[in-house]
């Protein structure tokens, strides 16, 4: 009779939870560290920054240390840490623009001002298993040699601004930045406003911005866009300091950020572009790209397409969300099974399909093992009656 | 800043350093969080969206529904209107499909016991607030009782419609004809309405609401309580309540009536019971047999077979769903 009354509950979870950290523990290796993993694996702990929506790189490695890698339990993690904590204040808008690019590209335009960055890629490696990197000890840094002296950082052009400035982008409703929307704080109750859509995106699971971005692409929506610009790099942190009211820059934050335009025409008497825009944390432009379509098609507000309608996208797009509901139905459900055999035996017997098959076979066998047969309800009855109506 | 006025400094996790932060993470079991783990301000927040879903019975509030350290479609929702309920002198009980000793029911209790301290029992007389996963209790709760339903899915018209924009206008305009077509459609195809839990209720004759995934069994037991049910969504982020002495009606036609679950010529192997929710239990063996699911009345029934589901009230023949006197719904045919 186990799994009707699992006694010892607590005894079981934390046995448990001790198997799980036996996993890790298991081997004979050193255990990784949390320095290894800030320093090594980024882009797992930029993806749980992101996810996460809390910019905090050490607690990043510590949560994916903890969920032995899983990106979305790592977001868990530092989501469900994040909601008890106090904020203390709100920064500064930032203009992307005052960005420090290690990266930037911009496929709209063969040059633009500032130039075209392509730094730390591997956009243009071969896909070779680099069997070197089993049993490396020690090795050197390649690009130690480099001669650096003339590589000074330049301020970039935005290159949206460029296209706004002919009139040829037609300009993004001006958000209340006095009070934007937190939707973590609020809750997303459709119609949604941009700031709220823009947010849960950047919170939006990888995988699941990625494959509806993709699904316009693939023909499922309007938006094929061209991209202004890709770019990774530091933003700054900037607050008021409470005593003296000037702005200071107390950190920075590492971002990727996405612009493109698409060629639907907003207006008829006045044809500009649509466009998107797509920011997260941590380094991971193909989620940017994605959010920059997943944005500019949202903007057409139409149900034609599931990219398209803000209440899907929405819906589907949180990994917490889909995360938890979908491993929930490994909960125990029998109460509410109960209720569907129910169901469809009352069904089959009213078409006859279950008079004389397994069910009653069964069920006699069942009856056989009661032992309380004398206290037989009178109500039974006039329940198969009225079934039988 | 309002949301900073109310930080108790000396609970509040220092946000100085990470190293402070880290440390504190290192710390004893839950010492650095609040008590009954949320802040005061989000606890304050959920009570607001209850007492205005208390106001309207069975509308769906929205609120800031809080990460929590359980997955969502857990139960945070659930937890998340306990804790805010919860005070030190409170006993809580939490039941997961019917069971007390179910892994994720003791994982929500193991968090309350740690963060607001309050006393546990598996005894559903003896509880101030019961968490529940899919089920009502058999015995009869009183007006010193809340239940807290925990909810997956918030409205009845998912069912029928997708959109939550459309579903809203439709409880706006108490405009509920598609599922009622939806129902007919039902008797058409099957002969009856074959929908088993979740099953659609109007509230106070104006609401539809989903009454969480209890089974039929215990709709009526919604109807004119002497307790406070209140419906809680973590993952949908959504409160809504049945207050005491609500009518509560599930939707049937005059010549389809509500039907409850059924257990021809079955009793409980453990207990005998005939009048409560069975569940059939397959054993290795390949016998099947039928056990109470409501575990801890069940305990009772093995010591004393007659028990009265209303046997802790000074009152009897209290009306409390199947089996008990004076339901409509037992008869299997009459849904007022």
């Amino acid at each position: 009779m186990g799994y009707v009354a699992v006694t010892a509950g607590e005894e079981i979870i934390e046995r448990a939870e001790d198997l799980f950290e036996k996993q890790r523990l298991a081997g004979d290796e050193d255990t990784i560290t949390v320095d290894q993993l800030e320093g090594q694996l980024e882009r797992l702990t930029a993806q749980a920054m992101s996810e996460g929506g809390l910019y905090a790189p050490r607690l990043a490695a510590l949560a994916v240390k903890q969920a032995q890698g899983d990106t979305v339990e790592a977001a868990f993690l530092l989501r469900a840490y994040r909601s008890t904590l106090e904020r203390w204040d709100e920064s500064v808008p930032v203009e992307p623009a005052e960005m420090f690019a290690t990266r930037r590209v911009s496929p709209a335009f063969k040059d633009v001002p500032g130039g075209q960055i392509l730094g730390p890629t591997k956009d243009y490696t071969q896909r070779l298993l680099d069997f070197d990197l089993e049993g490396e000890d020690d090795p050197d840094d390649p690009t130690e040699t480099w001669d650096l002296e003339d590589a000074e950082p330049t301020t970039l052009t935005n290159v949206m601004d460029v296209l706004r400035e002919e009139g040829l982008v037609h300009d993004p409703e001006v958000p209340d930045v006095d009070a934007p929307t937190d939707t973590t704080r609020e809750p997303v109750t459709p119609p949604v406003d941009r700031d709220a859509v823009l947010q849960e995106l950047a919170r939006g699971e990888t995988g699941a911005v990625t494959a509806l971005g993709y699904s316009a692409l693939r023909g499922y929506g309007q938006v094929h866009p061209t991209l202004a610009e890709v770019r990774v790099g530091k933003l700054p942190l900037t607050i008021e300091h409470p005593y003296t009211g000037d702005e200071v820059t107390v950190a920075d934050v590492d971002v990727s950020e996405s612009e493109a335009v698409v060629p639907v025409y907003a207006k008829r008497d006045d044809p500009q572009f649509a466009f998107g825009y797509g920011l997260t944390f941590g380094r991971n432009e193909r989620k940017v790209i994605a959010m920059t379509i997943l944005d500019a098609s949202i903007q057409l507000d139409s149900e034609d397409e599931p990219a398209e309608n803000a209440e899907f996208v929405l819906d589907v797009v949180d990994g917490m969300d889909s995360f938890g509901f979908i491993e929930h139905l490994k909960l125990p459900h029998y109460v509410t099974f109960q209720s569907i055999l129910d169901r469809i035996r009352a069904i089959r017997e009213r078409q006859g399909a279950g008079a004389t098959g397994d069910d009653d076979a069964k069920r006699s066998t069942a009856d056989d093992s009661t032992e309380s047969g004398e206290n037989e309800p009178t109500d039974r009855e006039t329940i198969e009656a009225s079934d039988d109506d | 800043m309002t949301e900073t006025d109310d930080i108790d400094v000396e609970t509040a996790v220092p946000t100085d350093s990470v190293e402070a932060a880290l440390e504190n993470l290192e710390g004893d079991g839950l010492e650095g969080y609040n008590y009954a783990y949320l802040d005061e301000h989000t606890k304050r927040e959920v009570r607001r969206a209850t007492l205005k879903a208390i106001a309207i019975p069975g509308h769906q509030v929205p609120y800031a529904s809080r990460p929590m350290p359980l997955a969502r479609g857990w139960g945070t929702g659930g937890i998340q209107a306990s804790l805010s309920l919860l005070g030190p002198e409170d006993t809580f009980k939490v039941i997961d499909q019917g069971s007390d000793e179910s892994v994720n029911a003791a994982n929500i209790r193991r968090l309350a016991e740690d963060t607001a301290e309050v006393a546990t029992t598996t005894d559903t007389t003896e509880a101030d607030v019961i968490q529940t996963r899919h089920r009502i209790p058999e015995e009869v709760l009183t007006e010193e009782q809340i239940l807290v339903l925990q909810v997956p899915v918030t409205d009845a018209l998912r069912k029928v419609d997708s959109s939550d924009a459309a579903n809203r206008r439709r409880h706006a305009h108490r405009n509920y004809g598609k599922m009622w077509v939806h129902l007919y459609e039902n008797v058409v195809e099957w002969g009856e309405i074959n929908i088993a839990s979740r099953y659609p209720t109007m509230v106070g004759g104006r609401y539809l609401m989903d009454p969480s995934p209890i089974p039929r069994w215990d709709v009526p037991k919604l109807d004119d309580a002497d307790t406070l049910f209140v419906f809680a969504a973590g993952r949908e982020a959504r409160i809504y309540a049945v207050p005491p002495h609500t009518g509560v009606e599930p939707l049937a036609f005059e010549d389809r009536s509500f039907q409850i679950e059924r257990f021809p010529d079955q009793s409980c192997a453990a207990c005998g019971s005939t009048d409560t929710y069975l569940t059939e239990v397959e054993t290795d063996d390949g016998e099947r047999y039928y056990a109470c699911n409501d575990t801890s009345f069940c305990l009772k029934r093995q010591d004393d077979p007659a028990l009265p589901k209303d046997h802790h009230l000074e009152r009897s023949g209290v009306d409390w769903g199947p089996g008990t006197p004076d339901t409509g719904a037992t008869d299997g045919g009459d849904d007022e």
